[in-house]
């Protein structure tokens, strides 16, 4: 299965879930304490705070036990789980924008080390401008560093992915650090209702916790944690590549295992969301746009009205990023004539969205003209409105009779 | 592994040569206060002072090696030598063998006559009125951790006359097997104790942290171990530069916390490993390769560091941690003594131990001469020796009454050689003051 669709018939629902309201800070908190990590460490930062609120007043409650750190930074944050998990700790933790940027030197060695830390990442546009408002910046930024990264469409899949994060992590074919993406001011703040999966339940979804099975620091089983490796001389140059190969057979082994963790999720929990790219009305399109995050909201909306006024329009969401999902967006795209790219950050060095240029990558792969376009939009927490998505639509369909323009649209550029 | 003794030492700086220990000796062994016949001979030296003629119950003794009849023999449980009239053939070629005039022929016996250390008790030493003689233990540490494991591979891969291997081997014998040790970037590593492409040197679980981000690391896997019910001590073995500058906020961060780490900075003023930069603990005037000596312009010539050291350990002293103290190789017996204590204080919070190490290569002085820069450093007062705890306060455990001045410290090494007078003068009040400063926070926080 490397697509779904809401329509996606459910399964049984358990009986136990408890129904709530709830921002997406909180029902990432509360997805936490139902993984029952073993540490967290916290630092806070707009918009994440709340976030790390929840956490610490459930742990003050009784209701998570937990072992919390209030570190003096996201840099130690994050390195204060690096020896937790060598030493045999589930870890979480939450953070964004600058905080992400400070914690990068620890942040990059996560993954080298494969050490399975769970991190919400509540996005946020870079600075400078100065600015605390969401958008993907963040994110995107580190797209490249080894982490597995998914974002989230809605308050209720911040929970339910919250979850699912550790089992991937932990997967003994994965074995790298995930983040869980939700966007800074809509999913943050946002209420919703939502699901409250039953704790033995979730238990039972879990499984056993083996998270330092390969690296360790334990002196029941003495080992050198990253030595100097490498080097042009003797085995340095074949142990350094053997490392690295790891890392990206891990990453590609994350697609299959997040696919499986998704499907048993819907098994056992009723609620199915897709793993890798979701189709949204898409048969039967001559062309697509694509999102990523809350935007898909507005989005699918717009393509409703579209679709009723007779466009052939369709929707591709991605939900994960990092690894792309070359395979699963192939398909997706193998069924359209043009495609426009809706981002949420920019991508600097071709002047168009990160996503726009991975998914120019895969439609090079596709063997077929497809022309595309890239669209910016919701910086630095602008909305992305059902009026933005209308203009991308009909920009995207002119694909099909005119050129594609090379530079990008600014949606926002005259709000 | 071998055994040490006891053994007389003498202190040529306080005999007068009244020879109360020689009536003393003879006394206690043929009953009369002949000093001709006791063991132990107070002789005049070539600068006008005295010297000792006296066994050293040598381990690896001369006299035992010539005497062709079997009458020596090394004790090996008290470390005497002991001398069997009854095998004695009176050839005296034991007393030429001796290279410490320690056996002589006791004329009023016709026998060779040594001393025997009175069984553990020896006459002369209390019989001195100056103090000259002392029966010492130098050699406890030895005895009581030598036969512990070495927890590092034999061949680590330091500078010729480096005293931080040492160190590090001492230590972690100390802290003992149930360890995860931390060797942020620097020497510590950088001598192949984490290890090189899949082979390590060290007989404990052991990591590289990042520069910056040791304490950090520490703090969470000694609470996992905690979390789930095990003993096992969190060890840093760090440089002065990750601690003192980009590691800095970690290590703060975590004494705040009173994590329950034990932090051992091995402080060699500078980044010596990546080619002896600066670093916030190089002293004021030190040559270092970022502060180098030149003509400079505008007729301001560059000569060495400009700032003053941070003193990192006043500053851990101020995140009142359970246990600080300052150390030095050159006094193994004081640094053994803070080591047992920060260990216990790791098991309550955060404990930091800042060893004062000199680099042989950094600071250019000849690889034989490590322990006497050590050393100097603490006659100085360049370097002083304390430790803190939250109910005792700080307190000197090696004051120094009558420090030499600081120039015999600096003359020891190369970093120091383009010295003008003026910032010599400048060094020296420097260590005024920082005693100074240092005395206070003792009186203040013992009174």
């Amino acid at each position: 299965m490397t697509t779904a669709t809401l329509e996606t018939p459910a399964q049984a629902k358990p009986a136990k879930q408890k129904v709530i309201l709830c921002e997406g800070n909180e029902a990432a908190a509360l997805g936490v304490a139902l993984a029952r990590p073993d540490m967290v460490a916290v630092y806070p930062i707009t918009p994440q705070s709340s976030l790390v609120e929840h956490v610490a007043k459930l742990i003050a409650d009784g209701k998570m036990d937990a072992d919390i750190v209030d570190a003096e930074g996201e840099h130690s944050v994050l390195s204060v789980l690096q020896g937790g998990a060598l030493a045999g700790a589930r870890t979480y933790t939450a953070t964004c924008g600058p905080g992400l940027a400070f914690m990068f030197e620890p942040y990059f060695r996560t993954s080298g080390m494969r050490l399975p830390i769970v991190m919400s990442i509540v996005t946020r546009d870079g600075i400078t401008p100065q600015s605390v408002w969401g958008g993907h910046q963040d994110a995107m930024t580190v797209r490249e560093v080894g982490w597995v990264q998914v974002y989230c469409e809605t308050v209720q899949e911040v929970l339910d992915t919250t979850i699912m994060a550790f089992k991937i992590a932990e997967h003994h074919d994965v074995m790298l650090p995930v983040n869980v993406c939700l966007d800074g001011n809509y999913l943050s703040y946002g209420t919703s209702r939502v699901e409250l999966p039953d704790q033995a339940e979730v238990d039972a979804f879990m499984g056993v916790k083996d998270v330092n099975w390969h690296v360790a620091l334990d002196p029941h089983r003495p080992m050198a944690v990253d030595p100097l490796t490498g080097g042009s001389g003797g085995k340095g140059p074949s142990t350094f590549v053997r490392y690295r190969k790891g890392q990206c057979r891990g990453m590609q082994n994350s697609l299959r295992v997040i696919e499986e963790v998704h499907e048993e999720w819907a098994q056992r929990f009723g609620r199915s969301f897709a793993p890798l790219v979701e189709e949204y009305r898409l048969d039967g399109a001559d062309y697509a746009i694509m999102t990523l995050g809350s935007m898909t909201g507005a989005a699918k909306d717009a393509i409703d009205e579209a679709r009723d006024a007779g466009r052939r329009v369709g929707l591709i969401k991605i939900k994960t990023f990092s690894p792309f999902p070359v395979e699963a967006l192939m398909k997706s795209l193998g069924k359209v004539q043009a495609v426009g790219v809706v981002d949420r950050s920019v991508g600097f060095r071709w002047n168009c969205g990160p996503m726009y240029q991975e998914t120019m990558g895969v439609l090079y792969r596709l063997g077929r003209h497809v022309p595309s376009m890239s669209f910016i939009g919701g910086l630095a927490g602008a909305d992305i409105t059902v009026g933005h998505f209308h203009r991308v639509i009909e920009a995207t369909e002119k694909l099909l009779s005119a050129p594609a323009p090379i530079e990008p649209v600014w949606l926002n550029e005259k709000d | 592994m071998g055994k040490s003794y006891n053994t007389i030492a003498f202190d040529a700086n306080k005999c007068d040569g009244c020879g109360d220990c020689m009536t003393a000796c003879a006394t206690a062994k043929v009953g009369v206060g002949d000093t001709a016949r006791s063991r132990i001979q107070i002789v005049g030296s070539a600068d006008d002072g005295f010297e000792l003629a006296l066994c050293r119950q040598c381990g690896d003794p001369k006299c035992v090696m010539v005497c062709p009849a079997g009458a020596l023999t090394k004790n090996f449980d008290t470390g005497v030598i002991e001398w069997n009239d009854a095998k004695c053939v009176d050839c005296l070629l034991c007393t030429v063998g001796c290279s410490y005039a320690g056996i002589a022929l006791d004329a009023g016996s016709g026998h060779v006559a040594k001393c025997d250390t009175c069984d553990g008790a020896p006459a002369c030493v209390p019989a001195c009125p100056h103090d000259a003689l002392t029966y010492v233990t130098t050699s406890r540490i030895y005895n009581e951790v030598g036969d512990w494991e070495d927890l590092f591979a034999p061949g680590l891969a330091g500078c010729q006359g480096c005293n931080t291997e040492l160190l590090m081997r001492h230590t972690l014998r100390r802290v003992g097997p149930e360890t995860v040790l931390a060797t942020p970037p620097g020497c510590v590593p950088g001598m192949g104790s984490v290890g090189f492409n899949g082979s390590t040197g060290t007989k404990v679980p052991v990591f590289h942290p990042l520069l910056t981000n040791t304490a950090a690391m520490l703090a969470g896997i000694k609470r996992q171990y905690k979390r789930v019910g095990r003993e096992v001590n969190a060890l840093a073995i760090a440089g002065d530069g990750g601690a003192s500058d980009v590691g800095f906020q970690s290590l703060s961060g975590a004494a705040e916390r009173n994590e329950q780490i034990l932090f051992m900075v091995v402080d060699n003023e500078g980044y010596m490993n990546t080619g002896m930069q600066r670093s916030s603990c190089t002293p004021y005037g030190a040559w270092t390769s970022t502060t180098p000596i030149g003509k400079g312009s505008g007729g301001m010539p560059s000569q060495g560091k400009t700032q003053d050291a941070k003193n990192l350990p006043l500053i851990m002293v101020n995140h009142r941690c359970e246990y600080v103290a300052t150390a030095s190789t050159a006094y193994m017996e004081d640094l053994y003594d803070k080591l047992d204590k920060a260990i216990q204080a790791s098991k309550r919070g955060f404990a930091y131990l800042h060893v004062y190490s000199p680099c042989t290569t950094g600071w250019r002085f000849p690889t034989d001469q490590n322990m006497e820069v050590a050393r100097k450093a603490v006659e100085t007062n360049f370097v002083m020796l304390w430790e803190y705890n939250r109910t005792d306060g700080l307190r000197f455990t090696r004051p120094v009454d009558d420090p030499l001045p600081v120039t015999e410290y600096l003359r020891a090494m190369g970093r120091f050689r383009h010295l003008s007078p003026d910032q010599i003068s400048h060094i020296q009040s420097k260590v005024v003051e920082n005693l100074a400063f240092v005395q206070q926070m003792a009186h203040r926080q013992s009174a």
